[in-house]
């Protein structure tokens, strides 16, 4: 939560920056999507989900026992 | 379409001068269309994705465990639809089948967990042992540091000699049996211009656990979409039911679970099932920022409370009760039944107790990322960090960097990086030591001798040696290589290799390397866009392919090789899944048979004998892609991969006494993973009006496996599992096919003929499954002109396994243990009625009624559904096999 207070008006001051939309072509890439392989992701998340304590992130969505 | 074009003309004059460009901008400026920053570009599509994990072997010191590592097959397919311009639905099935040995406790090497044993004096293999074998009393010295002592002082029953420290761990590997996780998971999402609200849920069945969850979330953009808050909250509820490994439980203290969570089962198995609830909230929140034309960056945070039961029911943690070593020293306590010591403090004497951690766990995330575009090479830095802490004592850190490269012709190469570091828990430790003896001896006021077990409230509240909560480091590494084609159809395979080191943890404090281990994991997978598809056929050229799909004649669901597309260029992508059920009462030719006549005569692969068990039902599901390409008019090829998983439930026949050491009636047997692999070619032989003629030839090739083995029980060998539940036929098979299809108005028929020849007498496991011909015919009436119905009969021959398995020579005794040559054999099973190969094929009639849907027109044209029940209506089986239930086959497919 201390983060969000730091991250919060930081965003905010971005504001100031604007990228008109036509200037969004690089940002609209595949190789800038957020995640460009979710398929990939997922079936390494859920190794490391099984393999390590920190778990698979915020999200829940069951995925398992991992028992294994 | 129209109006994207108009418009491009008007942004290319206005305002700039390279058309790709403008084109972005206009696809951007579109309402609905423009992209918030953490919104993915979610256009309808179909993936599916086969990924492989394989673990290394664990460092065991001088022996070698006899199993093999972990491997993990896993199989996704799933699909995001628009249901309207707003509302979007996204569902996934996911299925994960595991074999292999995993650590089931750590102790000092001195304590021998994996011991060796051998045949017929030649060392077989190593065997896990939890409270009793060699090493079951580990000596200590004063500070407890565990010694290495003289064997011949400890086999001779002297006075025991240290011969000094020996502070080396070692894990004991234990075996979990092929087991299948199946999940399956839904996300509905509606969208305005800048905002979006989903909300999602699912369910996961493993035979142990079973997870049900549910999810809500949102996007919200502001400020022209370059800021874009994201948040959701989740709840998942689970549920452990864990049979407790009978060979091991009547070793281990579960006390603290009983009688509360754990029960004895009643089913004549001397199981134990332990049953445990989880609980948990999760909220997140996210928000990402455009930095400017070439960067983003992200933040978030979440926080999980799970509160239940969290423990791992398949681990132990060795607790040694540590005494004086000399019995002379203090005749109030002890003495213990191992050799004494007059040079040693201390000896300890191991008992194993279900792991045991707390039941609520506060657990928070912060992460950030940024993504830069770099814009000489066209290419996209992702780097991305977590910081995770809870109140278990664990913190860690991950670190993330990718680099995604376009190649041109639509190549994508992606190098990935990882860093991971975490503490251990407050409550990790690779072994307890207890200053008490395990049991002591008192006098009572008669003089009796009474026995006073070890005080189990003396130690932690909460204890668990699972090296996942130890401290550690991993670095992995791996590469994404994604190759798209110009009809929307894209190919992505990966890797990556995974290194886990107690020595790469951040800081000190590290475990040391008997926890090492690595592993790799690879995958490939496919995805089609159905909108870029719908795109590419916008107009005129789309209705034309409407029309061609509408067509063909609807083939019922269960019918393979029966449709050649004939325009060159053209691609096909299916889904088929099958499941089929034995259940019932068991058959003899085309008679019920009696028991005792399964008992007498079931298992007459040898002289002499006769059946215990035979199956009491099983199941079996695969899953096909199928992908299909016409090079030419009248030639398609075809390459069929499958993945099975089955699970079979073995019960005693009637009149024999069930003995849990013979018979493996424990919680039924489960196998799955790759099966064989299909590779066809079709040919059209004759197409005239409303009547076509279409040949197939191709192979499968043996990529599944047919070794799969019993787990080795009781300290017995088992051979191999039963023919049946084997992943494939383990040979070259030739399937030749020839089909007749005709069409007239709303009514469409069909006949097919299609065989199984086996290329090789035997597979490498020693059998081969007999051939099979199967005929069928079929009648179709279009009810709408989106969805018709038909009506199909089917007999099939399939002969008898030829030959059997390969010997397994192993230790044959009833008692299991150090075996001499007499007692070697062979040890794969023959006592049930599925083992004996005589006991396979038969002569088969099936009604079908079936189901065809086509979508005809919008953005989903062109996807078929179509679903089949096959319902047996005569069995003439060879030999004693359970009868059928009936088949279910469901396929999608969709050409473009």
């Amino acid at each position: 939560m201390k983060l969000l207070l730091i991250i919060l008006p930081l965003a905010v001051s971005f504001t100031g920056c604007a990228v008109a939309p036509w200037e969004r072509g690089n940002l609209a890439k595949p190789q800038m999507a957020l995640d460009p392989h979710p398929l990939q992701t997922e079936l390494s998340g859920h190794s490391h989900g099984s393999r390590e304590a920190a778990g698979a992130g915020g999200s829940a969505s069951g995925g398992g026992c991992g028992c294994y | 379409m129209a109006a994207i074009k108009s418009k491009n003309k008007r942004l290319g004059k206005a305002n700039t001068p390279n058309p790709l460009q403008s084109l972005t901008a206009a696809a951007l400026l579109l309402p609905g269309v423009m992209l918030g920053v953490a919104q993915a570009a979610d256009e309808d599509e179909f993936s599916f994705q086969y990924g492989r994990y394989e673990e290394s072997h664990r460092k065991l010191g001088d022996v070698k465990s006899q199993f093999d590592p972990i491997s993990v097959d896993s199989l996704q397919a799933g699909s995001k639809i628009s249901l309207t311009d707003r509302v979007k639905f996204a569902f996934n099935y996911i299925q994960d089948t595991w074999s292999g040995a995993t650590p089931i406790t750590t102790a000092p090497s001195v304590r021998q967990g994996n011991q060796q044993y051998q045949q017929n004096n030649v060392v077989a293999g190593a065997s896990p042992y939890v409270e009793t074998g060699n090493g079951q009393y580990v000596y200590f010295d004063s500070q407890l540091n565990p010694l290495n002592v003289d064997p011949a002082s400890v086999s001779l029953a002297e006075d025991v000699v240290s011969l000094g420290v020996n502070k080396q761990l070692a894990h004991t590997m234990a075996l979990a049996s092929p087991e299948t996780r199946k999940e399956g998971n839904f996300k509905l999402g509606y969208e305005w211009d800048e905002a979006a609200i989903d909300v999602g849920g699912g369910i996961s069945i493993e035979k142990d656990y079973e997870s049900r969850f549910g999810n809500i979330g949102g996007r919200l953009d502001f400020n022209q979409k370059l800021t874009s808050l994201t948040g959701g909250v989740s709840y998942t509820n689970s549920d452990t039911n864990a049979r407790m490994d009978h060979d091991a439980f009547g070793y281990i203290d579960a006390s603290a679970y009983t009688p509360k969570y754990l029960k004895p089962l009643d089913d004549g198995t001397q199981g134990h099932l332990l049953s445990g609830n989880r609980q948990d909230w999760a909220a997140n929140l996210g928000l990402t920022q455009i930095l400017y034309k070439d960067a983003l960056v992200k933040f978030g945070a979440g926080y999980t409370r799970s509160t239940g039961y969290m423990a791992n029911p398949y681990k132990v943690v060795s607790v040694f009760f540590v005494e004086s070593a000399d019995p002379l020293a203090n005749d109030e306590i002890g003495p213990f039944n191992g050799v004494p010591s007059s040079t040693i403090p201390y000896v300890g004497s191991i008992k194993p107790f279900l792991e045991q951690r707390p039941n609520v766990r506060d657990q928070w995330n912060f992460s950030t990322g940024y993504v830069q575009y770099i814009n000489p090479l066209d290419a996209a830095l992702h780097f991305d960090y977590r910081f995770f802490h809870d109140d278990w004592g664990i913190d860690a850190h991950t670190f993330e960097a990718d680099w995604v490269q376009p190649l041109g012709s639509g190549w994508t190469v992606t190098p990935r990086l990882r860093y991971y570091t975490q503490d251990a828990a407050d409550f990790y430790t690779p072994y307890l030591i207890s200053k008490q003896p395990k049991k002591s001896f008192k006098q009572d006021a008669d003089d009796n001798t009474v026995e006073t077990p070890y005080d189990a409230s003396k130690l932690p509240a909460h204890f668990s040696s699972d090296h996942r909560l130890s401290g550690y480091g991993a670095l992995s590494g791996g590469l994404v290589l994604t190759k798209q084609f110009a009809k929307g159809l894209t190919l992505e395979a990966g890797f990556e290799y995974y290194n886990h080191k107690g020595s790469f943890k951040l800081g000190s404090g590290g475990e040391s390397d008997y926890a090492d281990f690595s592993y790799y994991t690879a995958n490939a997978a496919l995805k089609v866009n159905l909108e870029s598809v719908g795109r590419a056929m916008s107009g005129g050229e789309h209705d034309h392919h409407a029309m061609h799909h509408n067509h063909g004649a609807p083939l019922p669901a269960g019918v393979m090789f029966g449709h050649v597309m004939t325009t060159p260029g053209d691609i096909m992508v299916g889904y088929r899944y099958m499941y089929s059920r034995q259940d019932g009462r068991m058959l003899h030719e085309n008679e019920f048979a009696a028991d005792q006549d399964i008992v007498s005569k079931g298992c007459n692969l040898e002289p002499g004998l006769t059946c215990r068990t035979s199956p009491a039902f099983m199941n079996m599901h695969m899953h096909m892609l199928d992908i299909m390409y016409a090079p030419t008019s009248w030639l398609n090829l075809m390459v069929m991969p499958q993945f099975m998983d089955m699970d079979m439930k073995v019960r005693s026949l009637g009149g024999v006494t069930p003995d849990v050491n013979r018979d493996h009636l424990h919680g039924g047997h489960e196998t799955g993973g790759v099966g064989d692999t299909g590779l066809y070619a079709m040919f059209k032989l004759y197409q005239g009006a409303g009547h076509d003629i279409n040949m197939g030839v191709g192979v499968t090739a043996p990529t599944g496996t047919v070794d799969i083995k019993l787990k080795r029980m009781h300290s017995k060998d088992e051979g191999y599992i039963h023919y049946g539940m084997q992943l494939g036929s383990g040979t070259w098979d030739f399937k030749p096919s020839i089909t007749y299809t005709g069409k007239v108005d709303d009514w469409s028929w069909g006949a097919q003929v299609n065989g199984t020849k086996r290329l090789e007498n035997r597979n490498q496991a020693g059998f081969a499954f007999g051939d099979q011909l199967q005929s069928t015919a079929w009648g179709s009436y279009s009810l709408f002109n989106w969805l018709s119905a038909s009506v199909r009969g089917i007999y099939t021959v399939q002969g008898a396994v030829q030959h059997q398995f390969n010997a397994v020579i192993g230790d044959t005794s009833e008692e299991g243990g150090d075996a001499t040559l007499a007692d070697m054999g062979d040890v794969n099973p023959k006592e049930g009625s599925m083992d004996n190969p005589k006991n396979y094929g038969g002569r088969y009639w099936d009604v079908g009624f079936g189901l065809n849907a086509t979508i005809p027109s919008g953005s989903l044209a062109g996807n078929t559904f179509s679903v089949e029940w096959l319902q047996p209506v005569e069995d003439d089986v060879n030999g004693y096999q359970l009868e059928r239930n009936g088949t279910l086959n469901a396929t999608w497919s969709y050409g473009f």
